[in-house]
Parts: C-alpha cells; sequence; structure tokens
C-alpha cells in the first residue's frame, strides 16, 4: 500500500459521503497522523536533556527562529482540531448527542477560531520579526 | 450536571461495550479492541486537559518564554504536580497516538497474520517510545 492509496481511501469516502461528519472524519485522521510522527522528533528533541545542561538549552534555542514559530503555530492549529473534534465525537458518544453531532461540529468551528485568534496574537510577532 | 447523567453514561458505556463484544462474537473476532475504544476516549479526555495546560505553559503564558534548561527545571521542579503530570502525560498521548494508528490499519482489512505482526510492532514501538520519552525527562527533574 502506498501513500497514494491512503489518500484515495479518504477521497472515496468524501465522494461516497460529502458531509461534515465526512469531513472532520479526515481531518482527525490527518491530524492525528501528523501529531503520532511529531512524536517522535519531539521526544528527541526532549532527550537532548540527557546530554546535559547546555546541550538541551542549545537545542532549544535552534528553535527560535520564524520558521519553527511558524510550525509550531501550525502544531498548536492541528492539536486544535484534533482536540476540538474528539471532545465533540465524544461528547456526541457520552451524552446522548448523536443526533446534534452537525450542530456541535458548528460549535467546534467557533471554538477552532478562537484558538486561531489567539495564536495569531500569540505568534504572529515571533514569525514576523 | 447531577449524579444520575453519570449514572446514564455509565450503563451506556457499558451497553456499548456489550454490543461490540456480541458484534465480535457473531464475527468471530477477537482482536478487535472493546477497550481499546473506550481507553481511547479516557486518554482522549485526559490528553485534551494535559495539551491545554501544555500548550498554554509553552506558548501562551507570558512567563515562560525563555525556553533554557535553568528555567525549565525550575519550573518543572517547583510542584511535584510537574512529575505526576509528565509521568502520565507520555504513556497517555503514546497509547492514543498508536491506538489511533491501529485503528486505521483495522480500517483497511488486513488479514490475521499481518494484523497479529503490526499490533506487535505497535506494542514494541509504544513501550520503546514511551520509555525514551520518560528517559529524556529525567534529567529535567533531577538536575
Amino acid at each position: 500500500m502506498k501513500i497514494s492509496d491512503l489518500w484515495m481511501s479518504l477521497i472515496k469516502e468524501w465522494k461516497r459521503n460529502p458531509n461534515v461528519g465526512t469531513f472532520s472524519w479526515i481531518l482527525h485522521r490527518v491530524t492525528g497522523v501528523i501529531l503520532v510522527l511529531y512524536l517522535f522528533p519531539h521526544f528527541w528533541s526532549i532527550a537532548s536533556s540527557r546530554w546535559g545542561a547546555e546541550a538541551f538549552t542549545h537545542k532549544m534555542q535552534s528553535y527560535e527562529t520564524p520558521v519553527f514559530k511558524f510550525l509550531e503555530m501550525g502544531l498548536v492549529l492541528l492539536v486544535a482540531v484534533h482536540m476540538l473534534n474528539g471532545l465533540r465525537i465524544t461528547i456526541a458518544d457520552f451524552f446522548f448527542l448523536t443526533r446534534s453531532q452537525k450542530a456541535l461540529f458548528w460549535v467546534a468551528v467557533i471554538l477552532f477560531l478562537a484558538v486561531l485568534l489567539a495564536s495569531a496574537i500569540a505568534f504572529f510577532p515571533k514569525i514576523f520579526v | 450536571m447531577n449524579l444520575m447523567i453519570l449514572y446514564h453514561i455509565f450503563i451506556d458505556i457499558q451497553e456499548k461495550i456489550h454490543k461490540l463484544k456480541v458484534q465480535d462474537m457473531q464475527e468471530k473476532r477477537t482482536t478487535r479492541g472493546v477497550y481499546g475504544w473506550l481507553l481511547q476516549r479516557i486518554t482522549g479526555l485526559f490528553l485534551a486537559f494535559f495539551l491545554i495546560v501544555h500548550i498554554n505553559v509553552m506558548h501562551f503564558s507570558q512567563g515562560s518564554l525563555e525556553i533554557d534548561f535553568a528555567t525549565v527545571t525550575q519550573r518543572l521542579q517547583s510542584s511535584s504536580f510537574w512529575g505526576i503530570f509528565y509521568l502520565l502525560f507520555v504513556p497517555a498521548v503514546v497509547f492514543h497516538g498508536l491506538n489511533g494508528i491501529w485503528g486505521i490499519y483495522l480500517d483497511y482489512q488486513p488479514g490475521p497474520r499481518a494484523k497479529k505482526s503490526v499490533l506487535a510492532i505497535l506494542w514494541l514501538i509504544g513501550i520503546g517510545l514511551t520509555l525514551y520519552g520518560a528517559w529524556g525527562l529525567v534529567p529535567l527533574f533531577y538536575a
């Protein structure tokens, strides 16, 4: 199985059922996989503490560039998408609200826009220096 | 929110587990994780809390703009809260992530043999990654 096959299976699902439910399902998958992949370099850079205080500080400060700040902002937004949709699924599952999943989707969209605004305020000064 | 709602949620979870178990038996499956589904929900709720705290401290609160060894160790050692926090965070995030990958993998209808070896590989990666993550954090708590 190739990566393109994985993409195709998501597109096929979308064509079969073009709906907010499918849209959020695709987003949940894509963001989830990226976040799992992110764990590896994240743990790797924290493990630099094993080689002493200097090594750790040096590693952390190497991320203090506009490019990394931009990527970090993207990461925060990925987490927000995955978290908000995950909470939406959990709420629908446990609070007998499956019938309101679409309304919950739009609530999640509004909350995401709030996170987007907050992260723009926090990150833009460090991205556009 | 009253206790009655919690009671209903508890009954609802039990019903879901029962339904999934019956479905598994009918389709002669044993590896499909009924508890995987529940654990994904539970770790997900924990991760929502962990990540809000973690990302807030790292990127949003003004007090932590400097990320260097001295300030990080000082913050992490300021209270036993942070030790417990990351001790739970690391395994929870590794489990949630790899269990998610496992769920995606099952969607592509693998054969029983492939399933067995992929599950073993995911467990190895999970245990390895958890130990690696914890190992990397140790100096920040004891230096």
